[in-house]
């Protein structure tokens, strides 16, 4: 029996790592370090147009933040573009929008692989950066520029550190940290500017934009004074500068209106950029920002298209033709043509015909010397025409990024395919033909061939709802045709889960700002009283039958409560004033200390003082039922109840109320299905697995690389991390609801010790039929649409949750822990 | 297992003709099955051509789809349709009943009591709850006039035939698939609540009221 189960399920998993590692191999990169390649004398021995460069990374700097009429608060740098001494632009920042694949981008002028993308995360994984490759910074420092750098260590890890004279990293630890992240950097200007003549290259990188973006959104009410502050800061850069420097201001990526960033709408990918100099108010300024006054308004603000649009890699080859250095040999940028004036008479063409062998380079095309002669010979060329063919082949380049190993991926999904035979024939033998087995295909059905829509993958939480509406309701009528009508069950059934979907935005098109995470967020007192009361009936569960689990899960539940609000009142969340309190005398005989900051010190022992008593616990429960000291009969409902604690610890508080709203559906539910359905065991599993993707999207999670929860991954986590502890936190927060109703069966099934082998089986297999057919098709869409505009912002993330689901929560969570747990009863 | 399994199945064939959520207020009593002494006649003069009519006018000529208007030219014609068409139709203790102009009333008004009903359905059902909260009520107010010659004889009946409520399963299941065009992006201006979803309404009552006769 439990052959059927294993069989189809290592398979699976087989094929589908053996696809990915096919469809995301590792880019191939030109090695070595780019040098001048045509008429190299007289590009040697021309003087650059510039010869200092402060460049200023604001994370997250939405171009509407720079030259919108309401938002923008820039008013140095609005009068700047206005007098022709600024020239600003909207620059495309390549998906994926996260700080790290992006910063690649800026430096290297590259399109990032998808990987990147992942690995910004895991930041410590070494293969991540590029030491190795060419990027601008590494240009400047072997043509003997002294660069300085201030701000996110993300620099650091990326570039050799050895390239830097004088570094300070400051890292955001902290997302609700807006000001002490920003000083970090700031505190070093004054030194800078006084020692103005040890440096020719000034890289300053701020954060705290991008953590109030995290935190409150693109019009939260820190913005305005940030936009201030920043603007003060660069008008104090600009006023100590000589007329030779040059200053570039831009955003790495921009936020979406929620804050988040990394997938590709319009928001995220449109970074503001400003290059500011007294020279530039020498030259034409570019076409877009004639007869045009900053801050301004759009015909269509969503579009976020300020000025003139432009690749955030064009940067590179700009910059590096400025100070006269090799364009790097990576780079896909092209010169922004507005910048060709300011270089010498003699170059310039030089410059235009250097990048565009340059991008022949790296298209890996040849026939870039035919054209070189003719451009010998007339000694003019048509910058307009050049510059458009540059275009073409950057196109080329950006939607080419990356090559596929097709041999791993046909043989990943020749490996599926054979797991999804082998899974629909298990299926069949065990659950034999009837509705269950209909109603698994079909949903399995419906969602593989969502696979292929781009906005049903962005909006996956829309199916779960249509499939869930539904089957309520088809329930209902079942129940009134045999009879056993339950309408008040139904109805609070509906009722819970209207509440579910009500409470945070998901999908990635629409954001309602009348959710109800919102609104307990402005009401604070009511949230925590929901929350307090979420603990309390959660450690009530079983009460009756097993009073002595009480008194363990409320002693943590308490440390749960009291660890939640000190962390909301150190992330400034707002905390009903007697919490206040009462958390401030616990931490103080917590840490014995009364000073200001004994909320920030006893977050950390109060969060390793709660993992350590829940580990200890369910070791001891184990350990009593294993030594047959204890009946095992309470030993799933008691680690479910403790699993739950620990799901809520790792949750945002706002939503901890929905666990409540969870408990009252676990408990009409398992009514319903076991005077209804008679606990049938495939009806549980087909419910578990509906619920476990419906709130998983209903807490906020979606198909983007944008909402993965990273905040609540650093729970009692202290500065030098384990990357893999945080790894472990982060995807169980990500899937903290899908773990909940994984959990559903424990209560209802495994009552009787003799078949549980067969239960446990016939509980998996819905899923791994589900899991095998979805993957099917979903691989196949991303086979067939590999070339599709889409596939790196949607259809890759969509494969890497896909991956996620498949191996945490079905093998991990599903099989490896249930199986354990069930072995034991 | 097997007794479950039939208890599974009953659900997937019989899920058509049962009672529904939206009409519990009107049926206080479980309703008997007899196919006499209450049928519909089977023909074609039961399909209502003017549902189809209306949503030619409101995907082509109205201007920007407008429902409100949609829904004053809809309660006009559902009259007619109740009065010469869906009522001769309507066989009850062998014989056809006269129409019956002061129920005929009080249907009306019923229609639009059972909007609200209908609205708490909608919204449970996954409808903004706060915002577009008119267009939401006008959806619930087609829904319900769709239902009219439905409801007048669910009154006619003296609320004892089980036969009618097939007709607002109908409709809601035109809503139910509607739904899934809401989600893509290809940003149509009929894509804006609750345009998909009258079309759909308006396609499930066209069915029910054409097919009805014969399941």
């Amino acid at each position: 029996m439990l052959k059927r189960l294993i069989v189809p399920l290592l398979l699976q998993l087989v094929g589908v790592f053996v696809f990915l590692s096919g469809f995301f191999p590792q880019k191939n990169v030109l090695s070595g370090d780019a040098s001048f390649t045509i008429e190299t004398k007289i590009q040697e021995n021309t003087k650059p147009p510039f010869d200092k460069l402060v460049l200023v990374v604001i994370d997250a700097l939405r171009s509407d933040f720079l030259y919108n009429e309401v938002n923008s608060g820039f008013s140095f740098v609005h009068s700047k573009i206005n007098s022709g001494e600024g020239w600003g632009y909207t620059a495309y920042s390549n998906p994926p929008t996260v700080t790290l694949p992006r910063l690649k981008g800026i430096t290297t002028g590259s399109t990032p692989s998808f990987l990147d993308a992942i690995l910004n995360v895991a930041e410590d994984d070494s293969s991540s950066n590029i030491k190795d490759q060419d990027s601008w910074p590494r240009q400047f420092h072997n043509h003997g520029f002294k660069l300085r750098f201030f701000g996110d260590d993300t620099w650091l890890k990326l570039l050799p550190n050895d390239i830097f004279d004088k570094y300070e990293g400051t890292n955001s630890f902290f997302v609700s940290d807006f000001e002490q992240v920003d000083l970090n950097v700031t505190r070093n200007i004054p030194e800078q500017l006084n020692e103005s003549k040890e440096w020719d290259v000034l890289i300053l990188h701020y954060l705290g934009l991008d953590h109030i973006g995290h935190k409150g959104g693109s019009n939260s009410t820190f913005m305005p004074a940030k936009h201030r502050e920043m603007d003060g800061v660069i008008e104090r850069l600009y006023n100590n500068m000589k007329d030779d420097t040059l200053m570039i201001i831009m955003g790495d990526h921009g936020m979406n209106d929620v804050g988040n960033h990394g997938g590709s709408s319009a928001g995220e990918t449109s970074a503001g950029l400003v290059f500011l100099s007294k020279k530039l108010a020498g030259y034409d300024r570019p076409i877009a920002q004639k007869n045009v006054k900053v801050p301004m308004t759009l015909d269509d603000p969503s579009t976020f298209q300020y000025l003139t649009s432009i690749q955030q890699m064009d940067l590179v080859p700009t910059i590096s033709s400025l100070f006269n250095v090799p364009i790097p040999k990576n780079s896909v940028g092209v010169l922004i043509p507005e910048f060709i004036q300011l270089l010498n008479k003699k170059v310039a063409n030089i410059k235009i015909m250097e990048n565009y062998k340059q991008l022949l380079d790296v298209a890996k095309e040849i026939d870039v010397q035919n054209y070189l002669s003719e451009f010998k010979v007339s000694k003019k060329i048509d910058t307009s025409i050049i510059i458009n063919k540059m275009k073409g082949i950057q196109q080329d380049l950006i939607r080419n990024a990356t090559d596929y190993n097709y041999d791993n991926i046909s043989v990943g999904y020749g490996v599926l395919l054979i797991a999804t035979i082998i899974a629909i024939i298990c299926a069949i033998k065990i659950m034999h033909f009837g509705p269950p087995f209909a109603l698994t295909m079909a949903i399995s059905i419906l969602l593989g061939l969502s696979c292929f829509g781009s906005s049903f993958i962005e909006e996956e939480h829309q199916l779960w709802w249509w499939i869930i509406t539904a089957l309520v309701v088809f329930g209902y009528i079942h129940s009134t045709i045999i009879g056993n009508r339950k309408f008040k069950l139904y109805f609070i059934v509906f009722v819970c889960l209207r509440l579910i979907r009500g409470w945070n935005n998901t999908g990635q098109q629409t954001t309602y700002s009348y959710v109800i995470s919102n609104i307990l967020e402005a009401k604070s007192s009511l949230l925590w009283a929901l929350n307090i009361w979420t603990v309390f009936i959660l450690c009530m569960r079983g009460f009756k039958k097993n009073p002595t689990s009480f008194i363990s899960s409320f002693t943590l539940g308490m440390m749960v409560l009291t660890y939640k609000m000190n962390w909301s009142i150190v992330n400034k969340e707002s905390v009903p004033e007697y919490l206040h309190e009462i958390v401030r005398k616990y931490c103080e005989i917590y840490t014995g200390t009364h000073n200001d900051s004994v909320f920030e010190d006893a977050l950390i022992p109060m969060a390793t003082l709660f993992f350590q008593s829940i580990s200890s616990i369910c070791f001891i429960k184990i350990m009593a039922v294993m030594l047959k000291m204890q009946k095992s009969d309470t030993l799933l409902n008691d680690m479910s109840k403790y699993i739950t604690l620990l799901l809520i610890f790792l949750s945002s508080s706002s939503n901890i109320p929905q666990f409540l709203i969870f408990e009252i559906l676990r408990y009409c539910i398992i009514k319903i299905v076991q005077d209804q359905y008679d606990s049938s065991i495939y009806i549980v599993s087909l419910i578990s697995l509906i619920l476990q993707n419906f709130t998983f999207f209903q807490f906020g999670g979606t198909n983007s690389i944008a909402t993965i929860d990273l905040v609540n991954a650093y729970h009692g986590i202290s500065e030098n991390y384990n990357i893999y502890v945080i790894g472990g936190l982060m995807v169980m927060a990500n899937f903290a609801p899908a773990i909940y109703w994984t959990m559903l069966a424990w209560g209802i099934l495994y009552k009787s010790v003799k078949s549980k082998t067969d239960t446990f089986v016939k509980c998996k297999i819905p899923y791994v039929l589900f899991n095998c057919i979805v993957g099917c098709s979903l691989l196949a869409a991303c086979i067939a649409l590999r070339y599709h505009l889409f596939i790196w912002s949607v259809f890759s993330p969509k494969l890497c949750y896909y991956a996620g689901w498949t191996l945490f929560m079905n093998v991990i969570v599903g099989c490896l822990l249930e199986g354990f747990l069930v072995s034991l009863v | 297992m097997t007794k479950k399994n039939k208890n599974v199945k009953k659900r997937v064939t019989f899920s058509d003709d049962t009672t529904i959520t939206t009409h519990h207020t009107h049926k206080k009593k479980d309703l008997d099955y007899d196919r006499p002494p209450v049928y519909i006649r089977k023909t074609i003069t039961t399909v209502p051509f003017h549902l189809l009519a209306l949503l030619y006018y409101y995907i082509k000529v109205s201007n920007n789809y407008d429902t409100l208007r949609l829904l004053l030219t809809l309660i006009p014609l559902q009259i007619a349709y109740l009065i010469f068409q869906f009522n001769r139709c309507t066989i009850y203790g062998n014989k056809r009943l006269k129409i019956n102009i002061p129920l005929l009333l009080i249907t009306i008004g019923g229609s639009v009591l059972l909007s609200v009903p209908a609205m708490v359905i909608i919204i449970l059902f996954g409808a903004p709850f706060v915002e577009h909260i008119f267009q939401t009520w006008l959806l619930a107010l087609h829904a319900s006039f769709l239902a009219y010659p439905a409801l007048y004889s669910v009154f006619n009946c003296d609320f004892k035939v089980g036969l009618w409520k097939k007709y607002f399963i109908a409709i809601m299941i035109g809503g139910w698939i509607s739904c899934v065009v809401i989600p893509l992006d290809w940003d149509r201006e009929w894509q804006v609540w609750p345009i998909p979803v009258v079309v759909g309404i308006y396609l499930g009552a066209f069915v029910g009221y054409s097919i009805t006769a014969y399941i």
